[in-house]
């Protein structure tokens, strides 16, 4: 057939050139007695058993390069090419690239892995896919490689770990990434020096630069989309053989904020919960400081009515209001630890004796007002609603330094710490990047020249 | 356009500081004299200043004002020009520092102690001057993004307010004719001079250019006129004079009905306590960068010895602010008077100095 020959432009070696940097690409010579072929797929997304079975073992049956090439182009899913795009699109959908007899010919193996791979646990989201990595890398390349089907998704592996040995691998859009980021990435991962390594917040720790870090630099997730949709934002993904968890770099402030179905839901829905996941932030933090603030140092700030409200619900509360917020806040904290380790069956009995009759039995026996029972439970549940863990975590820690101020210096202590918070986070970098400034500013002046780039 | 913000939020942050340092007071106690057109004067002069140093300082990208006297002065007069500008930025940090916590004594906390309050800003600020100055700018950029809209309201309250008195504001008009004097032009150009922080961020700016100057000049009058004539609406033509923190006396006569914080004052407060503070650590970048400039040598210094450079220059800065916390209202705001005019010949000072080193500069090509 004419269709099926092998079209100028479209070459065995001109796709090997455009998969440079695929570690998993698979070159093959077939040779028998009576001719060559050569075999060409991608490891990651193709399956073995159809490539054994119905490629490799029939053209040694058959003996017969001629005959076997017009097996493969009679073969159901089997396809011609007319040009290189095509070629690419077929290589990447996983489909092996046979050229026997001059004829290129693409026979589809996809390798489409679902046993194994669960559902979300740490970010789970209403609408969208809930499928999570797993702790197979090759599953997860799959995951990842069926999202995000271009040519310029470049793969390099490494072992990391003297003992451990552990796979891993760094993904990036070539076209897209900061390639000053990832030679510093591929350095600090050379110059690595470690027995273990089992966990990405493991290996976060051994490449970040600085001593003190209070803030994550690196976004550790569970889920193959929101690693596709920072791939394709121009950012690195590493991903680790035995564990479920990607991470990516670099990061600024504000991806730890975005859920993956606000792309979903309408943009003014998704404008609305990311200002309510910041308000829930900006609440956990200043809400156990302001109330310290406004019952030991400044109570004429708020209206006399809430001030008289507070004062009375804490008449009974026989020691400054900065202790019985710790009190509060450090309960909370064992309720939620515990509540975190205890098994499925008997967790909601921590909830109800925590939760429920501690609450009560405080405020009725006067250690707490009642006032006190609400911001505690605001900021236990605003807290949560930061999508990332990570975040959260920091968060859940950094409320105490501003309760420590507010009762060190009453209103002036929050407000030095929220100028010194900001400042601070200001100051960092993720590898190099600025992490926290006006990025919306940024990009007023530069119009359309980010948003462009190839589909 | 990118960079060129930078240059305006340097200027806007002194612009609104200008209530803290001294500026209304000097204005209002020349009301009936020529507050009014030397305000005028003032906002041409100012423009023209920011201007005239926007274009000198664009002439040497990416340099710091040491690196440009270097090009043309010996190392003799150097030290002694750094030294004197670096206390200028000191002073300047100083002031704020002092008037604030007076601020926060009389009207918020009574009875915190004044040493606990200043120890506090003291820390914070020294944490963050220490940040590199492009952390610094992007923290400025940040803070102002947050207290913009509070100033703002708080603004537009004060105008909207039935009680505001326009005819003290329309009779305070009438006395316009005035000739300008010396002393309100030197204090109103504060408002402009937040440009002046130039001189050690064009090392990470260097794509600034000068455009748009009418911008700064309608911004900058807008500013000063809201800071004279909005305290005469509230307290009158006479009753004007009696306040010593104008500006805070004013908020705290606006009430809002509908929050849950009642008296303007304390939102007036947060954004003018967190605006001091950026302002502070600014003010202390500039001039800690100006007085550790001399001791760089020509190998890179390691992390260890900068850290404890930048620390020492710090630490002086404190230990001048805790020194000078002796004082009291009075001498403060005589103080802050020498500092406002002390301030603008160094500015002019400084005009001149680039000039003649562009002007060396441009003979050295063409020879």
């Amino acid at each position: 057939m004419p269709a099926q020959q092998k079209p100028d432009e479209v070459t065995v070696q001109g796709i090997k050139e455009k998969l440079d940097n695929f570690a998993d690409l698979e070159n093959r010579e077939l040779t028998a007695a009576s001719g060559t072929g050569r075999l060409l797929f991608i490891k990651s997304i193709t399956d073995p058993q159809i490539i054994n079975r119905s490629i490799i073992a029939v053209f040694y049956e058959m003996n017969d390069p001629a005959a076997f090439a017009e097996y493969l182009a009679h073969y159901p899913g089997s396809k011609a090419v007319e040009d290189g795009k095509q070629a690419m699109d077929l290589m990447l959908g996983g489909y092996a690239c046979v050229e026997v007899e001059g004829r290129l010919i693409f026979f589809d193996a996809l390798k489409a892995e679902t046993s194994g791979v669960s559902e979300t646990v740490t970010e789970s989201i209403t609408q969208g896919p809930s499928d999570a990595l797993t702790e197979n890398l090759a599953v997860n390349l799959n995951l990842i490689r069926r999202r995000y089907q271009s040519a310029e998704l470049k793969m390099e592996s490494m072992l990391l770990g003297n003992i451990s040995r552990t796979k891993a691998a760094i993904l990036y859009d070539d076209s897209r990434v900061n390639h000053q980021v990832l030679e510093e990435l591929r350095q600090r991962l050379q110059t690595l020096r470690i027995d273990m390594l089992q966990a990405s917040g493991e290996l976060e720790k051994y490449i970040s630069s600085d001593k003190i870090r209070i803030f994550p630099k690196t976004i550790v997730t569970e889920r193959p989309d929101r690693v596709v949709f920072n791939l394709a934002e121009g950012k690195i993904a590493i991903l680790l053989d035995t564990t479920g968890f990607a991470m990516i770099l670099p990061v600024i402030f504000n991806d730890f904020f975005v859920a993956m179905d606000d792309k979903i839901q309408l943009p003014f829905v998704g404008r609305f919960l990311k200002l309510l996941r910041i308000m829930g932030v900006a609440m956990t933090l200043w809400l156990p400081a302001l109330y310290v603030a406004f019952t030991s140092y400044n109570p004429e700030i708020i209206r006399v009515q809430i001030a008289l409200l507070i004062a009375g619900s804490r008449a009974t509360v026989p020691y400054p209001s900065f202790v019985e917020v710790l009190l509060m806040l450090i309960m909370m904290e064992f309720l939620t630890e515990a509540s975190l380790r205890l098994p499925r069956a008997i967790g909601p009995t921590a909830t109800t004796v925590g939760g429920l009759i501690l609450g009560q039995a405080a405020t009725a026996a006067g250690l707490v007002g009642n006032i006190m029972i609400i911001l505690v439970s605001v900021v236990a549940i605003s807290n949560f609603m930061i999508p990332l863990n990570m975040m959260s975590f920091s968060i859940r820690v950094l409320k105490y330094l501003f309760v420590m101020a507010a009762a060190a210096v009453g209103l002036v202590g929050v407000v030095v710490c929220l100028v010194g918070f900001t400042m601070y986070l200001c100051s960092q970098r993720s590898f190099g990047q600025p992490y926290f400034k006006m990025f919306v500013l940024d990009s007023l002046g530069a119009s359309d020249s980010k948003k462009g780039g190839g589909s | 356009m990118n960079q060129n913000r930078y240059l305006y939020w340097m200027f806007l942050m002194n612009s609104l500081l200008n209530i803290l340092n001294f500026v209304p007071r000097e204005l209002l106690d020349a009301r009936f004299k020529g507050a009014q057109t030397s305000i005028l004067v003032a906002t041409v002069l100012g423009t023209v200043f920011l201007s005239v140093f926007t274009l000198l300082i664009a002439k040497f990208p990416g340099k710091g004002i040491q690196d440009i006297l270097e090009t043309a002065l010996p190392k003799g007069v150097i030290i002694p020009l750094m030294i004197m500008f670096s206390s200028l930025w000191c002073v300047a940090g100083l002031i704020t520092i002092l008037s604030f916590v007076d601020i926060t004594l009389r009207f918020v906390s009574p009875d915190t102690g004044p040493h606990l309050v200043i120890l506090s800003f003291l820390v914070l600020v020294c944490f963050c001057a220490r940040m590199d100055s492009l952390s610094v700018l992007y923290g400025m950029e940040m803070m102002l993004a947050i207290i913009l809209p509070l100033i703002v309201y708080a603004i537009v309250k004060a105008l909207v307010n039935p009680d505001f008195s326009w005819d003290s504001v329309l009779q305070i008009v009438t006395y316009s004719a005035h000739a300008p004097d010396w002393k309100s032009i030197a204090a109103a150009t504060f408002s402009f001079s937040g440009y002046f922080n130039m001189v050690v961020f064009n090392r990470v700016l260097p794509k600034i250019k000068m455009k748009h100057s009418w911008i700064f000049a309608v911004n900058g009058l807008a500013v000063l006129l809201l800071t004279f004539y909005v305290p005469i609406g509230y307290f009158g033509t006479i009753g004007v004079e009696r306040h010593v923190y104008t500006w805070f006396s004013t908020a705290d006569s606006i009430r809002i009905n509908t929050f849950i914080v009642e008296r303007m004052l304390f939102v007036f407060y947060f954004a003018y306590l967190t605006l001091s503070l950026v302002s502070v650590t600014v003010h202390w970048h500039v001039g800690k960068e100006l007085l550790t400039g001399l001791f760089r040598s020509r190998k890179q210094a390691k992390a260890r010895t900068k850290l404890w450079r930048d620390l020492s220059a710090l630490a002086l800065f404190s230990g001048i602010t805790i020194a000078f916390m002796g004082l009291d209202q009075y001498q403060l705001n005589q103080f802050g008077v020498v500092f406002l005019y002390a301030r603008w010949a160094g500015e002019l000072f400084m005009i001149m100095l680039l000039f003649y080193c562009y002007a060396v500069a441009y003979r050295r090509r063409n020879a």
